[in-house]
């Protein structure tokens, strides 16, 4: 229902989308994902060294999962939040990834890519 | 279930998005559930997609083919301007 109350509320989800730079909404949790999609978020954040970021999994909660639905305007799951705001799914976060925007978005929240890491080390050799 | 098959399914959510995407210039849909039309790969190239971030892009086609979603377990979206 619509009321503030439930985990799918708008109020509800607002606040779980603003609790953390990075907010992931998946099936499964980053430990053991429990979709292929939700799995290529969780590996894609950690080759940038995202590794501290709020996962909820929705296979826990049939009212955040559709809330969370209803909240982007997005029928599917996963979905990834930067600094509150919807980003996309997993083809969105795979091509940001492979275009280098999401270097760009990581460090206007002020995260480093661990990529950038990665090419310092290469530039050594 | 399975009174789309595969290759019915893809033919449908085709024209489906011919209807929705007049100005494209290429679709291509592909059943990646193995035939049970329950998971698909969608792929539309369009003027209608220029200067529009991805996320757009791809919400075009998620309003477009908001019923047949319904039914989906999950699909892939991959959307471009024509060069």
């Amino acid at each position: 229902g619509g009321g503030g109350g439930g985990s799918g509320s708008r109020e509800a989800v607002e606040r779980l989308v603003r609790e953390h730079p990075v907010v992931v909404f998946m099936k499964g949790s980053p430990a053991q994902p429990l979709c292929g999609f939700s799995n290529a978020v969780v590996q894609i954040l950690r080759l940038h060294g995202v590794e501290d970021y709020r996962a909820h999994d929705v296979l826990q909660d049939p009212d955040l999962r559709q809330g969370i639905k209803n909240y982007s305007n997005w029928p599917t799951i996963p979905q990834v939040y930067l600094n509150g705001e919807f980003v996309g799914g997993c083809d969105i976060l795979l091509q940001m990834h492979q275009n280098g925007d999401l270097v760009e978005e990581l460090k206007k929240l002020g995260i480093r890519s661990a990529l950038l890491d990665a090419e310092k080390d290469q530039e050594k050799k | 279930r399975g009174f789309a098959s595969g290759t019915d399914g893809e033919s449908r959510l085709a024209r489906l998005l011919r209807e929705k995407f007049p100005q494209a210039s290429a679709i291509k849909v592909v059943d990646i559930s193995g035939g049970c039309g329950d998971m698909y790969e969608i792929h539309v190239e369009s003027e209608e997609f220029r200067e529009k971030r991805p996320v757009q892009q791809h919400r075009m086609v998620t309003q477009a083919l908001s019923e047949e979603i319904k039914h989906m377990h999950g699909l892939r979206i991959f959307t471009s301007a024509p060069k």
